[in-house]
């Protein structure tokens, strides 16, 4: 064996045993009866399972509540974590301590992100209900039509400072000449940025993008933190629902074709972005 | 962005709008950072009663909540979660430094082993989880670390796996071809001269890789909800709203909070770094 394929092996050896097999064992399970609480009496039902799925409003709705909190959670995390980036590049004064001190939300667990949320906005006991009350607001943050909302405040919080992280990186390494270049021809400040930063830092916006929705395709921890899916099925995200039915629910078959027609979405997207990285190292 | 490039002396006579905002903006993120962890302090030592009162912040503090969540056995908890994300973090190092090596000197796999390691990457755990589980009734390894370990080892050696490559990337060849000529072994020579000039990478990815080991629910909560329960399964069980235990949630959720805010700003300059030099400069 050569140098190169020694080398490989182990991690090759240790990806097909913790995600290759597991991958394909998942697969098996999706065309299976499997319930937890039936193990012994498993037996093979096609694409049924798929079927059976596809025929369930539930992952429909849990679906759809995925997608809005995505795109919502990852639209102002994107729109605040640019300003964000763009103000700690022009900083003078204290650069490292700010910098490390924005960025400390994206390394705290989440479900304590998920519980200490939960305690600051409850409606009896939570610090911002009641400076809100003092001001002479009502508002239920985890009720009905707000909790969803709610926890996509939250993934901000939480994941601003990645998107601030990632575009920092980029910022940082564009070239110089250009911004020299639209001083010197006297460009408002917001012209060089539509016109100049954000062209040239667009293939940092499509990966930090990318990368933060697939990221953001997982949600579980403040859900389960918080409102276990509720009021009704508003916050059931894709993530939490397979959990309930795989472990909940004992139907571990039914989840397991849950979370591959989620793997067909997400790997549909993946390829898209591979492929798009791929052109741009090229050229 | 143009007052980037304008020279000292002239940006300081005129008035200048933009860096005031982002100042602004700097300052109010600060405080939004900020203010959500000082709440939990300060309640973390507010008894049940006090508690009830959100805006009480000058009190006598209390250290019952601690010694209540210290004596449920949140340490050992901890100490679980530590034992995981140490073994975790160990083999995938070893593994994926051997890996990177070959995959960043020698192109192995070409961009199919850089795709599945981006891929892997994105897997939705939910998909992984269940057959894990099943193999873990099969080996009877359900509710121990062993079981989390490998579900850990699913997510953490391909992201160390991934910045490792960038940075055998960024290290100069000139050395260790050197090192060859001069009569070391090619393993010799990635031991002795290329590993430690990334051992500063390495280290960053290896304190990332503990990170997202320590801040993992989903797969332990699946895996080990019992016996072997590690600290955020432990954490997530103060899921409760009776006043009396409010209080120890906070203290809770600071045990778990702590450790990893302290190993943050070890790694953040260089992870600026890593990424801008492995994952988004594509």
């Amino acid at each position: 064996m050569s140098f190169r394929a020694r080398m490989m092996a182990p991690l090759l050896a240790l990806f097909v045993g913790a995600v290759g097999y597991p991958l394909l064992y998942a697969f098996y399970l999706s065309l299976t009866s499997y319930r937890i609480t039936h193990r012994w009496d498993t037996h093979l039902v096609g694409l049924s399972q798929y079927n059976d799925v596809l025929h369930n409003s539930d992952y429909w709705s849990a679906l759809k509540v995925t997608g809005t909190f995505v795109f919502l959670a990852v639209t102002l995390e994107l729109c605040i974590g640019l300003m964000i980036a763009l103000a700690l590049q022009r900083q003078k004064r204290v650069r490292d301590f700010t910098r490390s001190f924005l960025l400390t939300p994206m390394f705290v667990t989440p479900i304590a992100v998920g519980l200490m949320f939960r305690f600051l906005l409850n409606q009896q006991l939570g610090a911002l209900p009641a400076v809100l009350g003092h001001l002479g607001i009502t508002y239920d943050f985890f009720g009905s039509g707000n909790a969803l909302y709610s926890i996509i405040l939250i993934d901000t919080w939480q994941w601003t400072p990645f998107m601030v992280l990632l575009l920092l990186a980029g910022l940082e390494g564009l070239p110089k000449q250009p911004f020299e270049a639209a001083r010197v021809d006297g460009a408002s400040a917001f012209y060089t940025f539509r016109r100049v930063t954000v062209p040239m830092l667009a293939p940092v916006l499509v990966v930090a993008i990318l990368i933060r929705s697939l990221d953001a395709m997982k949600v579980f921890e403040y859900v389960y933190a918080i409102t276990r899916g509720g009021p009704g099925i508003e916050t059931q995200t894709i993530q939490y629902f397979t959990y309930q039915t795989g472990i909940q629910f004992f139907r571990l078959g039914n989840a397991s074709a849950m979370s591959y027609l989620l793997l067909a979405i997400v790997l549909t997207i993946v390829v898209f972005l591979f492929r798009r990285i791929e052109r741009s190292r090229r050229s | 962005m143009t007052t980037l490039v304008v020279p000292r002396a002239r940006r300081t006579k005129s008035f200048n709008p933009w860096g005031h905002a982002g100042s602004l903006l700097l300052v109010v993120a600060g405080l939004v950072v900020l203010l959500p962890f000082l709440w939990v302090l300060l309640g973390s030592f507010k008894t049940g009663s006090q508690l009830n009162d959100p805006t009480l912040i000058v009190f006598r503090p209390n250290l019952a909540n601690w010694r209540d969540v210290i004596s449920s056995g949140i340490l050992q908890a901890a100490g679980r979660s530590a034992l995981v994300g140490v073994i975790t973090v160990s083999i995938s190092i070893v593994v994926g430094s051997m890996g990177a090596y070959s995959i960043s000197r020698y192109k192995t796999g070409g961009s199919a082993t850089r795709f599945g390691i981006l891929a892997a990457q994105v897997l939705p755990p939910a998909v992984l989880v269940f057959p894990f589980l099943d193999m873990a009734f099969r080996l009877r390894l359900n509710d121990t670390l062993a079981a989390v370990v490998i579900a850990h080892l699913s997510f953490v050696m391909p992201v160390v796996t991934w910045f490792l490559i960038g940075f055998f990337d960024a290290a100069p060849k000139e050395i260790e071809e050197q090192a060859m000529v001069d009569g070391l072994s090619r393993f010799a020579a990635f031991r002795k001269v290329v590993l430690p000039q990334v051992a500063p990478g390495m280290g960053a990815s290896a304190i990332f890789g503990f990170v997202l080991s320590w801040n993992d629910l989903f797969y332990a909560l699946i895996l080990a909800p019992g016996n072997a329960a590690t600290l955020p399964v432990r954490i997530a069980g103060f899921n409760t709203f009776r006043g009396v235990e409010l209080g120890s949630m906070c203290a809770a959720i600071l045990v778990s909070i702590v450790p990893v805010l302290i190993a943050s700003f070890f790694i953040q300059r260089r992870l600026v770094r890593g990424i801008s030099g492995g994952a988004v400069k594509f």
